[in-house]
């Protein structure tokens, strides 16, 4: 996305996120040490480092799922030191992750559905009934996830269970369920792992439109490293749980530190 | 052939999201609800009624309500007898208790106890998963069944320790009790079956159902998605239970008429969680398959082996035993997913029938 003259640079807004010396261990291991780093709006920033650097660590800090033993972490500007998942996902962080986490027994369509669940207000009586408001509300969003479901390309698999979809469009359906939040900051947890290069071109494409239609923030983990540095704006890279490089992807490239540790050779 | 939905457009998402999107399934449906309500009535005699067509429907909507826990929410529930003993014995102080009361009113305020009691025995699913949960509600089950027989304020302290059904009456009509008509208490049965049936039916296609379906299928993505795990939970043992306690209830006023607590010992609680196993779990269609399996099928063998091959009573009851199982086994291999899932292939295929693809 860099600098191919024809799309303009882009303006990323304030600090949307501030992770301020996150330290995270699991008894005597350390998972994460000191680590701080900003998400700026409309940003997208790139988390590497070699296998068990601390990447999900990371984001499970930032979604909640982990409560960091120090550090503070800031977003929208209120500082918080726990948060339940659920908070996470009230205030517009939606994830996917790593081994997909779709729901088994249902079909893409309801799996994007559930994503919509915090927006759904009307109470289980009312939809026990399925008439007036729950009706309009449940109509409502379907056409919600429908407007998603055309955005993503898979109009045809919208009834099928997703246990049985091949590896690539589950990976999709599940970016879908995160879409469907509307969230402000989207955390994908390798989102391209395990694809063919068709499938990787098509998921950055998806990537970047969302970022640049919805001004989505994005925080992703990724291994391919051509990847990350063609589309993200911004680098972290974690070894062993602190951080050793954090800039831009051309400055990220060529910083020592992270060659040594990880790229092992220059990629030229 | 005539099992197709070519021509059958849809131009809105109400269409497509019906529970019956293709006409036939609706004719069908129709059909079956019309056989029920009228044609069963007014032909079957006094045997099917009692000893058939009632204890189906009974069981069919405590299946229903296991399912909702079980098949749609995935927590595994043993307390199924517990809870239906909850609302029977709630349903025995309502109108015994108060006479005038409406018949619907006694049977929702027998479900809400039982759904509280739900809704207490629930509160460790927030900790514990699969078997360990199963046997967390073997509590419940022993709990309550103890306790109703222990308390005599439970069954007014009727000497024999049983409970028997009030004669209560409805629109004129006596629905409870030993002098009412089989026909009517089996309509009864099918009535709150078929409302049943449908609200569970929508509450699985909206929001609540897919939460429950969510929290079954990956409960950590559920979370970060935004569903709260215990309130989920815990709705699910509330409403769960709610029909349940209903249809133990009915198994009481209905089918029974006098019961003692051994009527609802683990024994139902297993029987229960078999029907959702082989109907089928997280199907409603299953739940009633399920029941009508085991409640039709031993019927059916026994008549075959005394009636059709003159056997004795006692070892045709032998038999019937291991053909059961076999069948349970023979079943469960051809498809795990239940006999919900064996109709829905079934259908699929006529679909394309006669050609293969």
């Amino acid at each position: 996305m860099a600098a191919n003259g024809l799309i303009p640079q882009k303006k990323e807004g304030g600090v949307l996120l501030k992770a301020e010396d996150i330290s995270l261990s699991f008894g005597g291991v350390k998972a994460l040490s000191n680590v701080s780093f900003e998400v700026h709006e409309h940003q997208v920033l790139a988390i590497i480092g070699p296998n068990g650097a601390g990447k999900s660590s990371m984001l499970n800090c930032i979604n909640g799922f982990y409560h960091p033993q120090e550090g503070r972490i800031t977003y929208k500007g209120v500082t918080r030191k726990q948060m339940k998942p659920h908070d996470a996902a009230a205030q517009g962080i939606a994830r996917t992750f790593q081994n997909i986490a779709l729901f088994k027994g249902m079909n893409t369509l309801d799996n994007i559905m559930t994503g919509r669940n915090l927006k759904m207000k009307r109470n289980f009586l009312l939809q026990a009934l399925y008439l007036g408001p729950a009706l309009k509300e449940e109509l409502e969003h379907r056409e919600f996830v429908e407007n998603i479901i055309d955005f993503l390309e898979i109009e045809h698999i919208r009834k099928t269970p997703v246990g049985k979809l091949p590896y690539g469009l589950q990976k999709r359906v599940e970016l879908g369920r995160a879409l469907a939040a509307e969230p402000d900051m989207l955390l994908l947890d390798e989102p391209m792992a395990g694809m063919n290069l068709e499938e990787k071109q098509d998921m950055c494409r998806y990537i970047l439109d969302v970022n640049d239609e919805f001004g989505t923030t994005i925080v992703l983990i990724e291994h391919d490293m051509g990847v990350v540095m063609d589309i993200s704006d911004h680098v972290v890279v974690l070894d062993y749980g602190r951080k050793i490089a954090d800039g831009p992807p051309e400055e990220v490239r060529t910083n020592q530190d992270v060659i040594d540790a990880y790229l092992g050779v220059s990629h030229d | 052939m005539f099992y197709r939905e070519a021509g059958q457009f849809k131009t809105g998402y109400a269409a497509d999201q019906a529970i019956f999107p293709i006409l036939q399934d609706r004719l069908f449906v129709i059909a079956v609800l019309a056989f029920a309500f009228v044609v069963v009535p007014l032909t079957a005699n006094d045997y099917w009624f009692q000893a058939i067509l009632t204890p189906f429907l009974v069981y069919a909507l405590t299946a229903l309500g296991l399912n909702i826990l079980t098949g749609y929410a995935g927590q595994i529930s043993l307390g199924t007898g517990g809870f239906m003993a909850v609302g029977a014995y709630s349903f025995y102080k309502l109108t015994t208790g108060f006479p005038e009361m409406n018949l619907i009113v006694a049977f929702l305020i027998a479900g809400c106890f039982s759904a509280a009691v739900g809704v207490v025995f629930g509160l460790p699913s927030l900790r514990i998963k699969g078997f360990y949960l199963a046997v967390a509600t073997l509590a419940a089950q022993f709990f309550l069944v103890w306790l109703f027989n222990k308390v005599g304020w439970f069954y007014n302290y009727n000497p024999s320790g049983t409970i028997d059904a009030p004669p209560r009456e409805m629109f004129g009509v006596l629905v409870t009790g030993a002098a009412a008509k089989p026909a009517v208490k089996y309509l009864a049965a099918l009535s709150m079956l078929t409302v049943f049936a449908l609200l569970t039916k929508n509450l699985v296609r909206s929001a609540v159902g897919r939460s429950w379906m969510a929290i079954r299928d990956m409960d950590i993505a559920a979370e970060i998605i935004g569903i709260r795990p215990l309130r989920t939970k815990l709705l699910a043992f509330a409403i769960s239970s709610f029909v349940v306690g209903i249809a133990g209830a009915e198994l009481f006023a209905l089918h029974l008429g006098s019961v003692e607590t051994i009527a609802f010992d683990v024994t139902l609680s297993f029987n229960i969680l078999f029907m959702i196993i082989i109907g089928g779990l997280g199907s409603v269609m299953g739940s009633i398959m399920g029941a009508a399996f085991l409640v039709l099928m031993p019927i059916a063998l026994t008549n075959l082996l005394v009636g059709g091959f003159g056997m004795q009573a006692t070892s045709a009851k032998h038999l019937e035993f291991m053909v059961l199982g076999a069948l349970i086994i023979f079943f469960l291999i051809v498809e795990p997913h239940g006999l919900a899932r064996l109709w829905q292939i079934a259908k699929d295929k006529l679909r394309l029938w006669p050609f293969p693809h």
